[in-house]
């Protein structure tokens, strides 16, 4: 028995790749359009080979990210409907309750931090926070994308909605994934200076106990796990 | 040395300093060309009066600065040699040069023009110097300013008729505000209107009366429509591709693909193309398929308010409170776990 256990599998590590690599592509060249008027903006316009060019990748990443979005929602609806999933990533009472607790460990009115099961709130905020903001992008992006086809049914305004969205939402998952995702993957004390479980999968049993003790106690139950 | 150098400077002097002994040639010439029957009949069976009319002459801007031999600098004989000319264009081809002596600018600026374009293709008929300014009648061109556009429209009799219906052209009697044809195209560096880079500046073009707030308030216009134009999507990407020069660039609306170039309209006369009841077919030139809710997707010049595009201002309004909010729960949140960590330890 080692002295790691198996967080993710194969399909939600590549999963994370594929989605940090588009949203690396889908910053870099989005975030220049909203800011286009500035002059860094316009030396990397310019560096990429114009605006037409930069379109043409953030078109493409933007198709392929909702591809794979596509794919994860399918994914988790197959499991949900088979039975498959053990729904952990579902938000409940206990997430609020951890919240309130955390606040108040953090603050120093308790000495004990909240115990999480397999995900904590902070994990599920940020997880639906990104679900939440590609349904927004991508169904805003594809207004965009077809304006003609869309204004055949809602009104023109829909269109210059869509674009303050559509920048606004980029913005929004920008600034969190720099502040939020760099600080509790890299940045953390606890972690720094770099969570790998993602890439390779495995996280190791004293992380366990210290960030997810109920789960490790759940699996415990079922499965033979020695500690060292 | 230095005495030479002074010889050099005097004789390279400009006709126009040597005013007094020049003009008095004009008499002595005039002493044949003052008769109103001196003609000479070229090859090509046209004939060309000799007569010089002197009080039109004098009434020149040139009247009284230059002579006769500063810009017929080879009739020196009487009587003058024989000239090679088959045609009256010959002859005018052949002299028009002579201007670039004193006006070495404009005449520089003339080689990038599309006019020079067309010389240098063999059209003879392209226009010289003296087809816009004139010979012995040389007169300040923009007086009145309207006389500039006339000018044009010796040549360009189609395009001015349709101009001198146009919001603009209507004025062009009237007032010295409103743009005549050289305050687009330029006068003597004149681009092709096909000219790529030429095209791609035609935001920069409007906006320089457009963007003037003295001049717009005067007509109760606004001065917003160019940074409302840039906000939007065609003048985003008209911005960038006017820094693009020499790139190869889709095709973006510029000012003039909506209201028109030479036709250009009151945006509420009937025939305006932004005209709501007209604005599908505008739109649908380039976005074809376009229905009849398509061109509410473009906010006419406004800026999102409540009044116009409620749902726009609404969605700003949502983000503008709710990236801050976010933002600074989040540092929070993250400031409060740092300083819990480092206390732990």
């Amino acid at each position: 028995m080692s002295t790691y256990l198996t967080r993710f599998t194969l399909r939600q590590r590549v999963e994370h790749v594929l989605v940090m690599s588009l949203f690396i592509v889908l910053s870099t060249t989005g975030l220049p359009q909203k800011y286009f008027d500035t002059a860094w903006a316009r030396w990397f316009i310019n560096a990429l080979g114009g605006i037409d060019h930069i379109r043409w990748f953030h078109r493409a990443a933007g198709l392929s990210f909702a591809t794979l979005t596509l794919w994860h929602v399918m994914f988790a609806i197959g499991s949900v409907a088979a039975g498959r999933s053990p729904l952990s990533i579902v938000p409940n009472r206990k997430d609020f309750d951890d919240a309130i607790q955390m606040m108040r460990y953090y603050l120093g009115r308790i000495d004990q931090p909240a115990r999480f099961d397999r995900f904590d709130y902070r994990q599920k905020f940020e997880y639906w926070g990104l679900v939440l903001g590609a349904v927004v992008v991508i169904s805003t992006g594809l207004i965009l994308y077809f304006p003609i086809l869309f204004t055949r049914v809602f009104p023109g305004e829909l269109i210059p909605a869509a674009k303050v969205a559509h920048s606004n939402e980029g913005l929004m998952a920008f600034l969190v994934v720099i502040l939020w995702h760099i600080y509790n993957a890299h940045l953390n004390p606890d972690v720094f200076p770099f969570d790998k479980t993602i890439f390779t999968g495995k996280i190791s049993l004293e992380r366990m106990h210290h960030e997810h003790p109920l789960e490790l106690e759940r699996l415990k139950q079922v499965q033979d796990i020695e500690e060292p | 040395m230095l005495s030479t150098l002074l010889l050099l400077l005097t004789l390279s002097a400009p006709p126009g300093q040597a005013a007094a002994g020049k003009t008095a040639d004009v008499e002595t010439c005039l002493a044949c060309h003052g008769d109103r029957s001196m003609a000479v009949t070229l090859a090509s069976g046209e004939t060309r009066s000799l007569y010089v009319d002197l009080a039109t002459y004098r009434a020149s801007v040139h009247g009284t600065k230059i002579g006769c031999a500063d810009c017929h600098q080879d009739m020196t004989a009487v009587p003058h040699e024989a000239r090679p000319f088959k045609t009256l264009r010959e002859f005018t081809v052949a002299y028009y040069e002579g201007c670039k002596r004193c006006h070495f600018d404009n005449y520089t600026k003339t080689l990038d023009s599309v006019h020079y374009q067309a010389l240098a293709r063999g059209d003879r008929t392209a226009p010289l110097c003296v087809d816009c300014h004139g010979a012995h009648d040389v007169k300040s061109p923009q007086k009145p300013k309207s006389q500039i556009s006339r000018t044009c429209a010796k040549c360009h009799e189609g395009v001015f008729a349709v101009y001198n219906k146009s919001v603009h052209g209507r004025f062009l009697e009237k007032s010295d505000d409103v743009p005549g044809c050289t305050d687009c195209h330029r006068s003597h560096d004149i681009a092709g209107p096909r000219d790529a880079n030429w095209q791609r500046r035609t935001p920069e073009l409007c906006r320089s009366c457009h963007e003037n707030k003295r001049l717009m308030d005067k007509y109760g216009l606004s001065t917003a429509v160019a940074q409302t134009y840039v906000a939007d999507f065609h003048g985003m990407t008209a911005s960038l591709h006017e820094a693009d020069s020499g790139r190869e660039v889709s095709v973006v609306a510029l000012c003039t693909d909506c209201h028109g170039v030479h036709d250009i309209a009151k945006v509420n006369e009937p025939g305006s193309r932004v005209l709501r009841a007209n604005l599908v077919k505008t739109c649908a030139r380039c976005h074809p398929g376009a229905t009849e809710n398509f061109p509410g997707a473009w906010m006419s010049h406004y800026e999102p308010s409540w009044k116009k595009a409620p749902l726009v201002y609404g969605v700003q309004l949502f983000y503008s409170l709710l990236i801050p909010f976010m933002i600074s729960g989040l540092v929070l949140q993250m400031l409060l776990h740092f300083w819990r960590v480092v206390v732990n330890r």
